[in-house]
């Protein structure tokens, strides 16, 4: 058998134990990896104490790889992590690049489950072989960036290779909801607020360096369809775009057809759109590539400002949300500070589209009177201040006066605010929408709504592939003619989306934009060139369905019902003019259709004998009881 | 059905409308800027023209099958027309292969932006031009 390391790190905090379990292969069969792991022990675990609350030390943490992950191939560094999200209240996760997924295998681990919370601040050591949780004293406080600097020097010739860091800031430390967990100080578990649940563990960073290899079980097989799948990359404009300009290439696109949200969702078009498009990213900010493990689409940008007061050093470029959220949401159309934004939201360890979206927020709320710069400590936070913008987003990353507010995210910073701020919020289930607009595309206002994880494009592939970038002929409801601005065949769309795109990012956790190329036929051949498996694309499917009923009882199991499927007045009110003008989603018509295709009942939960076709029955007795 | 009769038709549409572009500072001088010389090859009806932007002016060049383009674009007729109404998912439509891109990419793509006046003035100059029947948005 090939692609697994063949072994899951059971390590609980509080005890201080450390077991490693040989993989369960009937598992790796039945839900090939990632989140269909993830998912699946994680109800496991806590099928007897399903209230457990998400910073409570028996809520577990799981982190899997999948069977491709740390393959030398494009798209195939990707791995997932999993809990309960302290942000949303239900089932969260993230599905994250860089290199520690593909290390952890390396070291011969296909995941880690963590439970408990360590007295101390701590962080886990992984070497091969040795697995030991270590004083985190001297880490804890610092920013992301420092910790993964420190540690690698620390840690030098401790370990047989170099390792990598995955590491919370001062955000999870502080417990700050949309938390995010940094590997190399860049690629983050961003949404969700992952970061909160370490540090409620008292979980700084994870070291882990491996000497091993991911062998495939027909290295022959998946040589050819690498070379095939040349052919395919050199032809697709996509991966052509990404490799020039990263994800914010989509910006000339998307603002095309009304996709980019601007001023808080209230417009569609605005002339400061091109001051941050890529154009103006690659000539001010952009310095050079990086890539993550294996990857030659190198979508990953290197930014510095190295004057003004938005300097900063040599990293991370702002991908295209951050660049949305902290740009055009705000109607900041300075991209030096927009680069600052994501730096700081990097270092604190949050998540960029939450705190932007949560910016924006909180702008028109002072824009409309609702607060004051009495409460905002004299910050004047109207419409385009970057200098505001990037002070706001350092008060949240320290919870420093009104950025205490903030740092709780949109929808509990409304409760709090009072008034009418709720007409401003654009969460689902208590998270912020992804800047892609769903009156520009009405699938994704199904996908938005009934994602398990609140308003995501990532949840399932629905962004993907009725936005354009996928192409499933060998699915009919992946490849059928869609019309503009309707609502017609979405339900359809999205169920296909979700089981098709379980299977595709959360179990074997191909990435989204750099196997976007991948046709149904060579991702279930390289599945099965790794592990020796046969599936069928047929069966992968029906894989992805259960595994995507299983984050969706997890939600339901924490409380989820079909009210929290529905958009916020914000992101269905009717624009009156540019390119969405007239463009509504049927959310109605949606959500029935949707319901009976995936057997909900009326609210919003699976259906006992739907979970139970699905093999599914402790969930199925969980959620009705019997 | 196809939306253009003929390809003197769909000539005649284009070619006016690409000339106006090109009299049209707010996009020719970033066109001209780009140094790019675009060939576009559309079928049904079938119809070759290059815009050529390597010189001081836009030159429209219908059925210029010799010159040396740095990039070749391929589509319908029908993908054209709704294209300059901002009617196209070009993640879709590029996908899919109904439309096929050859040359440097990215500097194709940097020409987005430079063009989005265009998707106004096509609406207008079908009406201002007696070609107010194939004003998708007038039928609409």
């Amino acid at each position: 058998m090939g692609g697994y390391a063949g072994q899951l790190l059971y390590i609980d905090l509080t005890s201080g134990s450390v077991e490693k379990k040989p993989l369960d292969m009937q598992l790796a069969r039945d839900f090939i990896g990632g989140l269909g792991f993830g998912t699946r022990i994680y109800l496991d675990m806590i099928k007897d104490n399903p209230e457990v609350a998400a910073l409570a030390p028996e809520n577990p943490f799981v982190i899997m790889t999948g069977p491709v992950t740390g393959l030398k191939m494009d798209g195939a560094a990707r791995w997932t992590v999993g809990t309960r999200s302290p942000q949303t209240g239900f089932w969260g996760d993230a599905n994250v690049g860089g290199f520690f997924g593909a290390h952890l295998k390396f070291a011969g681990y296909d995941g880690i489950v963590l439970t408990g919370k360590a007295q101390a601040p701590s962080y886990i050591y992984i070497d091969d072989d040795t697995v030991e949780i270590r004083d985190a004293d001297a880490y804890w406080g610092m920013d992301t960036y420092a910790t993964d600097e420190r540690m690698k020097t620390d840690l030098k010739g401790q370990s047989k290779r170099s390792g990598q860091v995955l590491a919370i800031g001062p955000a999870g430390e502080n417990l700050i909801p949309f938390a995010s967990i940094i590997n190399n100080k860049r690629h983050a578990a961003g949404r969700t607020g992952m970061g909160a649940v370490w540090g409620s563990k008292n979980l700084k960073a994870i070291y882990v360096s491996g000497s091993g290899k991911v062998v495939p079980a027909q290295p022959d097989e998946l040589k050819a369809l690498k070379e095939e799948l040349k052919e395919v990359y050199e032809e697709s404009i996509f991966i052509e775009a990404l490799k020039a300009s990263g994800t914010p290439a989509h910006i000339d696109v998307g603002i095309i057809s009304g996709d980019v949200p601007i001023k808080n969702w209230l417009i569609s078009d605005w002339e400061g759109m091109d001051d941050i498009g890529p154009g103006a990213i690659d000539e001010k900010i952009n310095v050079g590539h990086k890539t993550c493990y294996g990857c030659t689409v190198a979508c990953k940008k290197e930014a510095q400002v190295k004057e003004g007061p938005y300097k900063m050093e040599k990293g991370p470029s702002p991908e295209y949300e951050t660049v949305v959220s902290f740009g055009s949401l705000c109607l900041n159309n300075n991209i030096e500070s927009v680069a600052k934004g994501n730096e700081i939201c990097n270092r604190f360890g949050m998540d960029t589209i939450t705190c932007g979206a949560t910016i924006a927020f909180a702008i028109e709320c002072f824009e409309n009177g609702l607060i004051t710069e009495a409460d905002t400590d004299g910050v004047k936070l109207n419409w385009g201040n970057a200098e505001a913008i990037v002070a706001m987003t350092e008060k949240i990353g320290r919870r420093d006066g009104f950025g205490a507010v903030l740092a709780e995210g949109s929808a509990r910073a409304a409760a709090k605010i009072g008034k009418n701020a709720a007409d401003f919020l654009t969460t689902v289930k208590g998270l912020e929408a992804p800047m892609h607009d769903p009156r520009s595309a009405h699938g994704y206002a199904l996908a938005y709504g009934v994602s398990p994880r609140g308003a995501c494009h990532e949840a399932s592939l629905n962004f993907n592939v009725e936005g354009g970038a996928m192409f499933i002929p060998e699915i009919e409801a992946l490849s059928m003619e869609l019309e503009e601005h309707s609502s017609d065949k979405r339900a359809e769309l999205n169920v296909a989306c979700q089981d098709y795109g379980m299977f595709f990012s959360s179990c074997a956790v191909f990435c989204n934009l750099g196997s976007a190329p991948l046709n149904a036929t060579q991702a279930v051949a390289m599945v099965n060139y790794a592990t020796g498996f046969d599936y069928t694309i047929d069966e992968v499917v029906e894989i992805g369905k259960r595994v995507w009923y299983l984050k969706r009882g997890l939600s339901n199991l924490f409380g989820a019902r079909a009210g929290d499927d529905r958009l916020p007045k914000r992101l269905m009110t009717m624009m009156e003019e540019g390119p969405t003008e007239g463009s509504m989603p049927d959310m109605d018509r949606m959500l029935s259709e949707f319901y009976a295709l995936r057997g909900f009942d009326e609210n919003g939960v699976p259906k006992k004998e739907v979970l139970e076709q699905l093999k599914l029955d402790d969930l199925a007795k969980l959620l009705h009881g019997g | 059905m196809a939306t253009f009769e003929s390809a003197e038709k769909f000539e005649e549409v284009l070619v006016g409308f690409f000339k106006l572009m090109g009299e049209t500072p707010a996009i020719a001088d970033k066109l001209l800027a780009s140094k790019l010389i675009i060939r576009f090859n559309y079928s049904d009806p079938d119809l070759v023209v290059v815009v050529d932007c390597s010189g001081d002016k836009i030159d429209v060049r219908p059925h210029d099958k010799e010159t040396k383009a740095t990039v070749e674009m391929t589509m319908s007729a029908d993908i054209a027309h709704r294209f300059w109404f901002g009617k196209v998912n070009l993640t879709i439509a590029l996908t899919r292969k109904e439309m096929v891109a050859k040359g440097p990419i990215p500097k194709v793509l940097k020409l987005l932006p430079a063009i989005k006046p265009s998707y106004a003035l096509y609406p207008e100059y079908l009406e201002a031009n007696g070609y107010g029947e194939y004003n998708i948005l007038k039928k609409k």
